[in-house]
């Protein structure tokens, strides 16, 4: 940890605060886009949902609820606990208890990659892998196989952007804590990583119904 | 605000974001029973109400709009307000397919099924 620990503005801000808000802002920006490019992406699975409903219908029986809804535990678990690091950041001096809930934020992310890798050889097993083995069931017809593009496609997005998290949650743990610059004076580079965070989780919330709760009547 | 001496008024409790997490995995427990409820059109009508019910609270609690600075929640709805500009903007497309009246497309495609499998 380097002797003087005491927070700066860069030099392009007047005080840590505006800093910190300017931060939370760009974020935001970014987060914009991000609602766009998955919103897109959600739009065209309802496009071909209204328009092949029983081939989604009995595409979507394949799918793996348990893993889905596990998924959906985890990372939601994982999004207080981040928050639960941002507020340990806020009140104490110590960063103990903000590394211990990043950890175990950290834990659940690769928990969750790892459930999802599970159900992605489970998917392999049962051949709805469009373009390397894709078996058709009755009643899905070629539109059937549409579900499985949107659903590959989706997760293995989802499963990027929460990746990006996991590295930028270490890339807290190992070298802007261990430096000593969060801090309760200025902790906003840990509230942008949480932001980020949350919002992944939040992606997850639609997918779950689109993907897992199809077909199950 | 993020800096200062004392603390964060809406950083001094966990208890609001505990209560909200056990409200988004309650909440999604009745999603998922709603599937097996043969609802028809209303399973996903109820469904994504609740996915928007549990973001409106991530997105006001965990990610920290409530109370922020307006210029943040300008952005944090736009993102959804152009969402609604390309959903509405399409669907005037859509909407005006010969092809594409739903049923007519489904039926067309069933039929297509049906021809697989003999």
């Amino acid at each position: 940890m380097p002797a003087d620990t005491r927070p700066v503005p860069e030099m392009q801000y007047a005080t840590l605060e505006q800093q910190g808000e300017t931060a939370q802002f760009g974020i935001w920006v970014f987060l914009t886009q991000e609602t766009i490019f998955f919103g897109a992406l959600i739009f065209t699975y309802f496009l071909y949902r209204i328009t092949y409903p029983h081939e989604f219908a009995a595409a979507a029986k394949d799918a793996v609820l348990w893993c889905g809804s596990l998924n959906f535990v985890i990372l939601v678990t994982s999004s207080l606990t981040m928050v639960l690091s941002i507020n340990a950041a806020a009140q104490d001096a110590r960063p103990n208890r903000m590394v211990r809930w990043l950890i175990v934020t950290v834990v659940l992310g690769f928990l969750f990659l790892i459930v999802k890798g599970y159900e992605y050889y489970l998917d392999f097993q049962d051949r709805v892998v469009p373009v390397l083995d894709f078996v058709a069931k009755p009643g899905e017809g070629s539109a059937g196989e549409l579900f499985w593009v949107f659903y590959w496609v989706a997760t293995g997005l989802h499963a990027i952007h929460l990746t990006i998290g996991i590295g930028l949650v270490l890339y807290m743990l190992l070298w802007r804590i261990r430096r000593g610059e969060i801090t309760p004076a200025y902790y906003a580079p840990l509230e942008v990583v949480g932001i980020y965070w949350s919002f992944v989780d939040t992606v997850w919330l639609f997918l779950y119904p689109c993907i897992y709760l199809v077909g199950r009547s | 605000m993020t800096m200062g001496p004392e603390v964060d008024a809406r950083r001094a409790s966990a208890l609001p974001f505990v209560i909200a997490w056990i409200v988004i995995l309650l909440t999604a427990g009745i999603s998922a029973w709603t599937a097996f409820l043969g609802l028809g059109i209303w399973a996903p009508v109820i469904q994504f109400g609740i996915a928007l019910f549990q973001t409106a609270l991530l997105f006001v609690l965990f990610m920290r709009l409530k109370g922020a600075p307006s210029l943040k929640w300008v952005f944090a709805v736009s993102g959804f307000f152009w969402l609604m500009f390309l959903y509405g903007l399409s669907m005037t497309d859509y909407s005006n397919r010969q092809s594409w009246p739903p049923a007519q497309a489904s039926t067309r495609s069933q039929l297509q099924v049906d021809q697989d499998h003999r």
